[in-house]
């Protein structure tokens, strides 16, 4: 493997991880919020809260197929 | 019936917090350490009945704190989920060949991720509500 080659790879790999990190931090506090286990969110609260989960679905489905398949940063 | 014990190994203070948070709700109870080091320590001290296991950890890996898991008999038989923000292709593998009971990649499903701890305690399938996004309405 040549240098640049190596390390757009290890960029790639290193994006791909701490983008899932973050992602999964908002998926999973989204998803506590949802199911009322930090209180119960009005009905608007609750719609927010539901758009920002869609987008961060779309940013999974787009890291899933961008990223996919790269050597890990470590 | 005691709460079944958890032990959620993750230097992410978010990741571990947000975790708790779900499986506290699902009447587990949980303890934490943030590196490979402290994984197995707390494992000791606390003889978790079931470790959720990060890979990319300070002081040792996911995969240090497996092997040294297998060394200590009444550790040993603990099962390990190991959730991890790694790529699957070679670290799934790896990590099963290690022990690991089920690798799951984050963002992680709840719901996934309660069938599969729940799988590893022996638990019949829960009745735990799905989340929106679980249903796919979101």
């Amino acid at each position: 493997m040549t240098e640049p080659t190596r390390r757009t790879s290890e960029l790639t790999a290193y994006l791909s991880h701490e983008l899932r990190n973050s992602l999964a931090c908002i998926q999973q506090f989204g998803n506590i919020l949802i199911d009322g286990l930090a209180g119960e969110l009005s009905g608007e609260q609750r719609e927010y809260v539901c758009i920002m989960l869609q987008n961060a679905s779309k940013i999974r489905k787009v890291l899933d197929s961008a990223l996919d398949g790269t050597p890990d940063p470590v | 019936m005691d709460s079944r014990k958890i032990l959620i190994v993750d230097d992410n203070a978010d990741i571990r917090l947000g975790m708790h948070l779900r499986l506290k709700a699902n009447q587990y109870e949980t303890f934490f350490a943030a590196d490979a080091f402290s994984g197995v320590a707390e494992a000791r001290k606390h003889r978790p009945d079931l470790i959720i296991l990060d890979l990319g950890l300070p002081a040792g890996d996911g995969f240090t704190v497996m092997e040294r898991l297998k060394q200590i008999p009444f550790l040993a038989v603990i099962p390990v989920i190991v959730v991890s923000a790694r790529d699957g292709l070679g670290n799934q593998k790896r990590a099963y060949e290690a022990g690991a009971k089920a690798f799951l990649q984050k963002p992680v499903n709840d719901a996934e991720l309660l069938a599969v701890i729940r799988q590893a305690l022996g638990e019949p399938a829960g009745t735990k509500k799905p989340t929106l996004l679980d249903q796919g309405s979101v």
